[in-house]
């Protein structure tokens, strides 16, 4: 064969090759062994022995051409048929196979999002309302008031209120970061409070992305990073966990991420150093966290409470409590508080009656009474998790940990998609037939509310499986409040006659 | 017996009772359709998926030793079902030219 002639066979069998992508997955490997054979013959019947012309070579790439068509035809006529999918339009089997769909794509969008992965890592962040920030009365926590000199005081002292105190103290400090990018990095200044190393286990808030917050094995210190600096220093690498920093004449190594939020304490800090010997540090003044003990936990009042201590000078100090509780819901709580708001709010958007009073109970058998109400059950036990899902992709997905915003987030998207899920609940529920669960259809209107009047007015639609027919009026009246189920007998039978039956045959075969 | 009746007084397009009358006429796989008819192929291909899928035609594959005999690609042959055979008839009274235009074996042989 010519190279021409090679080519051009090779550029129709190209145009086969695209065609047939438009064909159906399983119709195309028959198409394309059909559309190839008779290629063959076209070529030798436009080029016996060979020898293309122009003419020739113009027919066959017009009868290539034509495979697009006939792929496009297979293609519009595969959807209607194709699929099981497409046979089950409107059943019980369909409905569930979406809502899984649903609940597998939020599901996977919570395991992948970094935000929302993060949050969860965070998890459980509310504080211990047992803490307390010990300061000066009047000090407002603008500025570190407790001395070394007093917490030693304290800590050597037998407590009734208090069974720990964690101590940290604010400084600034230059800091070289290693990064594991290639982009330089130059020194920068961080807020670096030097905190006692029971600081994290004592405020009960976990580290993300690490966790060790005992002495590295290396001997060096541990270093747990502030979410802001994380993200800025670090472009949020989760990785983070090993590398090391250097912060002033010290090198530690980086122990994890703590959220923001869940650390609102006075004092700007972008990194705790846990230091064993914090209280040995430069001297000053620094903040305290105690833990209350059960004592101490009944002379809390609003929040705060009345301290006094005896100083070593035997002078005695008014000290404040101020509880660090945490006064920001959980998300399961938020989630929970939007559920149960839904609730109360759906009756005005939709009605709750399922219309059940009026199936006739003659007409279905316990089993698919059953069938119905585990349906019903089924669908609502998916959508819940769906919006719970969902709501933490919307929440946390794109906003940083912790985040105020976050919380809105979650409380209104929860709230707006438990509205409107469980109105679809109820809706779908309402328009299922009670024999085969499948969708009614082909909704009509029958009568005209200005002409019929004391007269039946309202819409009929019907279920395709040929069982019920369901009249839904359009204004509830004293004699037709609700919807009700007509069940059909065999002589409505003709109207639902299957493929194999001829009925459709004849339609379609009227306007070939 | 109530469906054959319906059937044969099904109304096929031109093209689609041309495909058939060829069919008839001997013409049975889609590029000697398209010359005898000349219809292009984007026109006879789909017809004949549609009327293959309203089972006035079927098709079957040409066993693939016999292709190879002949040192080519197997080829998909059509053939008239019963029920296409009396839409085929039905049409000929609508179109009364179909068998002037394509001769049925029959009318080839007398």
């Amino acid at each position: 064969m010519r190279p021409p002639a090679m080519a051009h066979r090779l550029l129709h069998l190209g145009m086969l090759r695209c065609a047939s992508l438009l064909v159906p997955s399983r119709q195309r490997a028959e198409w394309w062994r059909e559309w190839k054979g008779e290629l063959w013959h076209v070529q030798r019947a436009c080029a016996p022995r060979g020898a293309a012309t122009q003419e020739g070579e113009r027919k066959v790439a017009a009868f290539c051409r034509g495979a697009f068509q006939d792929a496009l035809c297979m293609r519009q006529t595969g959807r209607q048929s194709e699929l099981p999918f497409a046979e089950m339009g409107g059943t019980a089997r369909q409905c569930m196979l979406i809502v899984a769909a649903l609940l597998a794509a939020s599901y996977a969008g919570s395991l992948l999002l970094p935000g929302v992965r993060a949050e969860r890592s965070l998890w459980p962040r509310k504080v211990n309302p047992n803490l307390v920030l010990i300061e000066q009365a009047g000090s407002n926590g603008s500025r570190p008031t407790i001395s070394l000199r007093q917490l030693r005081g304290w800590e050597g002292r037998r407590q009734k209120y208090f069974d720990g105190f964690a101590f940290y103290q604010v400084t600034q400090q230059n800091v070289d970061v290693e990064t594991r990018s290639n982009r330089p990095h130059g020194k920068a200044r961080w807020g670096v409070a030097r905190a006692s190393t029971n600081f994290f286990t004592l405020l009960g808030t976990p580290v993300a992305f690490g966790g060790q917050l005992a002495k590295p094995d290396d001997g060096m210190l541990a270093v747990i990073l502030s979410e802001r600096v994380w993200r800025r220093e670090f472009g949020a690498d989760q990785n983070v966990a090993g590398l090391r920093v250097r912060l002033g004449s010290r090198v530690a190594r980086v122990a994890g991420v703590a959220s923001d939020a869940s650390l609102a304490l006075p004092g700007s800090v972008d990194a705790w150093l846990l230091d064993s010997n914090a209280e040995n540090g430069p001297g000053g003044s620094g903040y305290v966290i105690a833990h209350l003990t059960a004592a101490g936990k009944v002379e809390m009042w609003a929040s705060c409470v009345q301290i006094t201590a005896s100083a070593p000078d035997d002078a005695d100090d008014d000290l404040l409590g101020i509880s660090l509780g945490d006064w920001r819901p959980t998300q399961q709580s938020l989630y929970w508080f939007a559920i149960l708001l839904a609730m109360l709010c759906l009756p005005a958007i939709t009605s709750v009656s399922l219309g059940e009073c009026s199936v006739n109970m003659q007409r279905t058998s316990w089993l698919k009474r059953i069938n119905r109400w585990s349906f019903f059950g089924l669908k609502i036990a998916m959508v819940l998790p769906i919006i719970y899902f969902l709501s933490l992709d919307m929440a946390y997905g794109c906003t940083a940990i912790g985040c105020e915003q976050s919380v809105d987030i979650q409380l209104v998207s929860t709230f707006a998609m438990c509205l409107f899920g469980m109105r679809w609940v109820m809706k779908d529920h309402r328009q299922r037939c009670p024999v085969c669960l499948r969708r009614v259809a082909h909704p009509a209107q029958v009568g005209q509310a200005s002409k019929t009047f004391l007269g039946w007015n309202g819409t009929e639609m019907m279920c395709m499986g040929g069982h019920t027919l369901l009249h839904v009026p359009s204004l509830p009246t004293s004699w037709f409040g609700t919807q009700r189920w007509m069940y059909l007998d065999a002589s409505w039978s003709f109207l639902f006659a299957g493929p194999g039956t001829g009925i459709e045959n004849d339609a379609v075969a009227g306007v070939l | 017996m109530a469906r054959e009746a319906k059937l044969t007084e099904a109304k096929l397009s031109h093209t689609a009772a041309l495909i058939l009358q060829a069919l008839d006429g001997g013409f049975v796989y889609g590029f000697s359709i398209m010359e005898m008819t000349g219809l292009p192929s984007g026109t006879v291909y789909p017809a004949m998926r549609r009327l293959e899928s309203n089972e006035l035609i079927r098709s079957n594959w040409e066993r693939q030793s016999i292709a190879d005999a002949e040192q080519r690609p197997p080829r998909k042959y059509y053939k008239l079902t019963a029920q296409g055979k009396a839409t085929l008839e039905a049409s000929r009274r609508r179109y009364p030219l179909l068998e002037r235009l394509i001769p049925t074996e029959e009318a080839k042989t007398v």
